[in-house]
């Protein structure tokens, strides 16, 4: 499936953006991009709230000073900022991979080498465990009163734990810069009254170049070659990121719902892709300390097709006797699907010298995985700091 | 034949924007014999909103501590801040340069420059845009200059649909400390809005509402309640009396050269 509107998305999406942007000018949008679309909608809900004496609030999508303003610090592109704010953010994320599973059912490394699964026949090598560090440094800005433009770039350092048939260990490890991602939320619609809460919309749409590594090299048994897929710190294609936000809030509750894809445009330079995928975010926050500590539950569903394509310089066969080498090294056991459940505590500080700061921490675990044949997912850790000026 | 429609297309909705901007003309003439309106604006009853008092969270080194949002200020039956507007002139004097400032904690004003156009500009200080009603003008850019050493974030609001239930937003702008920003007001964007709030989402107590204007033929009531509105030409016009906690009050009017009209409004709650 992956690849097959390879030469149509590029294009979809880039008249999509070049839609907004000409509409945003044309019409001078001086808020929502859905502004004046949805007057019926909005005069129907300002005629309930009439009676209780309410006035209803369009286009307002401020944060307001709570710490559950923002999602949890996992999630990305989750708010938009203010004409001429700006956003700084630094997270370190963790994410702890070890033993294989194939479809639902775990699998041992002897299942793996000796026993040949998932495909029949075994492997030389079985990934046992990988540890993947990611630096991500953000930029927010609001650039009008709908668009604010976003910058991530991030650093990585993984490192995969092997095991050999004959029982050997030896690490691979990779390091430096990944794919630097650009991009914008464009605000599109927002209500909100005292006794229906806040309610704001809008639309993510990002791209990613390919500055992250696609051939990283280590030492293994086999000398130092170019490591597997999952090694690897970029796609080495351009991607694109749309998706669509909403988030909701009342009294000293909030929630949101995200849903994002990431749609590779063509092939890299090396022949071959990383798959589409998809990822629908479900958050509740709570203000537990009034302007200050806020708590957070996520349900975060990921879905990732197999890659397209391989790299001819990865090797999959032992040239001395045909047999397989890893199973990380084999594009169409790259895909799979997981459902992690996180928990998440957001801190709110005085402002300080005219900064807003946020510390969050959010970690959690896969309560569903079904993989074609990698290592599964065991715990992911984030811990984020934003200044807000 | 897809080139051609798209380029039919992008260039109809360019065009279709510039008309919607298209506001109401005003003419400035010399006006000779012009007449005079004053007034007093009077309230009975017991007043609707009494004043709000806030922690200050954000920067009580330059707003204070607490603040007070008084939205109607009366003094012995006089009403304070009522706009009175005379509708339907579209040629007459020009705009006319004033300054209002805030008369509580803050030392906020709105700066009238006057001229062929009203030329608003808001003078933000001591976390405060300037007293609580003014006045604002459609198709016209409004001076933003913030001379606190902390941002603010502007917030305008215009009131629409039927009996001005929906606050639509027109901006945020965050206001950096000791900078000018200026922000728009088009026509299109004001369709069926009496009046534009102006606040701050940082500071709940900075609120302020601006009657809309096509003239130069307002006054704001001061202490007393009293107001003139001067220099008119002869016509027939519609007088009103706003203020964002009471309403309005409408009277027809009929100008004649040199003479010089009283009237009086009173607000009953």
């Amino acid at each position: 499936m992956n690849g097959v509107l390879s030469p149509v998305k590029p294009g979809i999406i880039f008249v999509l953006f070049l839609f907004c942007l000409t509409w945003a000018n044309t019409q001078g949008v001086h808020a929502a991009l859905l502004d004046g679309m949805l007057d019926d909608v909005e005069e129907s809900l300002a005629e309930g709230l009439a009676k209780k004496r309410e006035k209803l609030t369009t286009g307002n999508f401020y944060t307001d000073d709570k710490p559950n303003a923002h999602a949890p610090i996992g999630m990305m592109g989750n708010h938009t900022h203010e004409a001429g704010e700006v956003m700084f953010s630094y997270r370190l994320m963790h994410m702890f991979m070890e033993g294989n599973r194939y479809g639902t059912d775990r699998i041992t490394t002897d299942e793996v080498t000796m026993m040949g699964r998932p495909v029949p026949g075994g492997y030389m090598v079985a990934p046992e465990s990988m540890r993947m560090w990611m630096h991500m440094f953000g930029f927010m800005y609001g650039l009008n009163d709908t668009v604010t433009l976003t910058l991530m770039v991030p650093y990585l350092n993984n490192s995969m734990n092997h095991v050999t048939r004959m029982g050997g260990k030896f690490t691979t490890r990779s390091e430096g810069f990944g794919d630097i991602r650009f991009g914008s939320l464009w605000r599109l619609w927002a209500v909100e009254a005292p006794s229906i809460g806040a309610h704001r919309f809008h639309f993510n749409l990002s791209m990613s170049v390919p500055t992250g590594s696609i051939e990283p090299t280590d030492q293994t048994p086999m000398g130092n070659i170019r490591l597997p897929y999952p090694m690897h710190l970029g796609s080495g294609t351009v991607d694109f990121y749309p998706g669509v936000t909403y988030g909701g809030e009342m009294g000293h509750a909030s929630w949101g719902i995200q849903a994002i894809g990431t749609l590779r445009a063509g092939q890299n330079s090396n022949d071959f892709s990383k798959g589409d995928a998809y990822t629908v975010n479900v958050h509740g926050a709570y203000e537990l300390i009034k302007n200050t500590l806020s708590s957070s539950v996520r349900l975060s569903w990921n879905h990732w097709e197999p890659y397209d394509g391989m790299d001819p310089v990865i090797r999959t066969n032992n040239p001395m006797n045909q047999m397989r080498m890893v199973s990380t090294a084999f594009p169409d056991l790259l895909g799979g699907q997981r459902l992690d459940l996180l928990f998440g505590i957001n801190v709110l500080f005085p402002e300080f010298m005219g900064l807003e700061n946020r510390l969050a921490v959010e970690g959690g675990f896969p309560i569903y995985q079904y993989l074609d044949g990698q290592l599964e997912t065991d715990s992911t850790v984030t811990f984020g700091w934003q200044a807000v000026y | 034949m897809w080139r051609r429609t798209h380029i039919t297309t992008w260039f109809s909705l360019v065009l279709w924007s510039g008309f919607a901007g298209a506001g109401f003309a005003y003419d400035v003439i010399d006006v000779k014999n012009g007449a005079t309106i004053t007034g007093k604006v009077a309230f009975t009853g017991t007043l609707p909103h009494a004043p709000k008092r806030f922690e200050v969270r954000n920067g009580p080194e330059v707003c204070g501590p607490e603040r007070v949002l008084n939205k109607l200020e009366a003094r012995d039956g006089r009403i304070k801040g009522v706009v009175i507007a005379l509708e339907g002139v579209e040629q007459g004097k020009p705009f006319v340069s004033h300054r209002d400032a805030a008369t509580d904690r803050g030392r906020g004003a709105f700066h009238y420059a006057g001229g062929d156009e009203l030329n608003l500009g808001v003078q933000l200080e001591k976390c405060s845009f300037g007293p609580f009603t003014g006045v604002i003008r459609a198709d016209e850019s409004v001076r933003f200059v913030n001379h606190d050493s902390i941002k603010h974030t502007l917030h305008t609001y215009s009131l629409k649909g039927r009996n001005a239930k929906i606050m639509r937003t027109l901006h945020t702008q965050s206001l950096r400390p000791q900078r000018q920003t200026e922000k728009d007001f088009p026509a299109k964007k004001l369709r069926r809005a009496s009046a534009v709030v102006l606040t701050c989402d940082r500071h709940d107590f900075m609120e302020n509402w601006l009657y809309r204007v096509r003239n130069p033929y307002y006054a704001i009531s001061d202490e007393s309640g009293t107001f003139e509105i001067g220099r008119i030409p002869p016509g027939d016009y519609k007088l009103v009396a706003w203020h964002p906690v009471l309403g309005i009050q409408e009277r027809r009017v009929t100008v004649t050269p040199d003479r010089h009209l009283a009237i009086d409004f009173e607000f009953i709650k």
